[in-house]
């Protein structure tokens, strides 16, 4: 077996471990509750209430969840938050 | 400066050209901290409102601070998203960081293009708006480190301070009134490009509800 197949073998099984990952959103005090809001609309494809609902949990508790998934997928939701200019992370679920 | 309303399938503002000029030129200094070739060619001409000059002055110290890469200005461009996790931290990093900058860069030189066009308007089609909000949000994201503005309590303080200056500054300059220029202006900068990002949001149109 090659390293190549051994790795690719390591990573499904990794993912087959229910290694949950999160990406959390954070508060901070030059986004605005409008754009904030449009952005959760536009990227996570919220209904406006929901994406709403999603920001003044931001606000107000500092932070939110707002995807679950592998670590690849976390990445990627956490890089287009990066890109809006929103504040984000992530972190394996349950941390 | 008139804020954005819709015209036809265009988000349009009032801009008059000093303050264009003004906020193409913060535009591509953000750019420059990002790593960009210069936007446009030459130099940008100093407007020629004594006000506006003064906030070129203060743009122009901006750049210098620039350079450091643990910039707290550019760690709110670029920011860490694994604080606790260094591994995953910098995976990220290495993963995702070229196309991050490459993005905003792209973004921000499309609105230094927008605000170059000839004519007292700052005219954003609509498939350009979220584009446009986000690039400013980047540059809030700059001046805000610049004014040290960490939490919500700092913001409204800084509101405080504009809103005590702007009523003596009629009739006196600044250091007479015990505040600092720098902070006073980069502050006003701040709140122009922040209502002109609210109102732009706020419109119903660039967006997959229309």
């Amino acid at each position: 077996m090659g390293t190549q197949e051994q790795t690719e073998v390591a990573s499904q099984s990794g993912t087959r471990l229910a290694d949950s990952w999160v990406t959390i959103v954070w508060n901070d005090p030059v986004n605005l509750m409008s754009y904030v809001t449009r952005v959760f609309q536009e990227y996570f494809a919220l209904p406006r209430s929901e994406a709403e609902a999603r920001m003044r949990e931001v606000h107000e508790q500092g932070r939110s969840v707002l995807s679950t998934g592998s670590r690849e997928q976390m990445e990627v939701d956490v890089q287009a938050m990066h890109s809006y200019g929103l504040w984000a992370t992530l972190q394996r679920s349950g941390e | 400066m008139r804020a954005f309303v819709v015209r036809d399938h265009e988000a349009v503002a009032g801009l008059d050209e000093d303050e264009r000029l003004v906020i193409a030129r913060i535009v591509a200094d953000v750019g420059l901290l990002l790593g960009a070739e210069s936007f446009g060619h030459g130099e940008a001409r100093t407007p020629e409102r004594d006000d506006l000059a003064s906030v070129m002055r203060f743009l122009e110290r901006l750049d210098d601070a620039a350079v450091e890469p643990d910039d707290p200005a550019l760690l709110r461009l670029l920011p860490n998203a694994a604080p606790d996790d260094r591994e995953v931290a910098d995976e990220f990093r290495r993963l995702t960081h070229q196309d991050i900058r490459d993005g905003k860069i792209d973004r921000l030189r499309r609105v230094w293009e927008q605000l170059s066009a000839p004519g007292d308007e700052w005219a954003v089609p609509s498939d350009e708006v979220m584009a446009t909000a986000a690039a400013l949000t980047d540059v809030r994201l700059v001046v805000a480190s610049r004014l040290g503005i960490e939490s919500d309590e700092d913001a409204e303080a800084l509101h405080r301070d504009i809103a005590e200056a702007s009523a003596g500054l009629r009739t006196a300059d600044p250091e007479d009134l015990g505040l600092d220029p720098e902070r006073l202006w980069l502050g006003m900068l701040y709140d122009a490009l922040t209502w002109l990002q609210e109102s732009l949001v706020s419109l119903r149109i660039g967006g997959s509800d229309e």
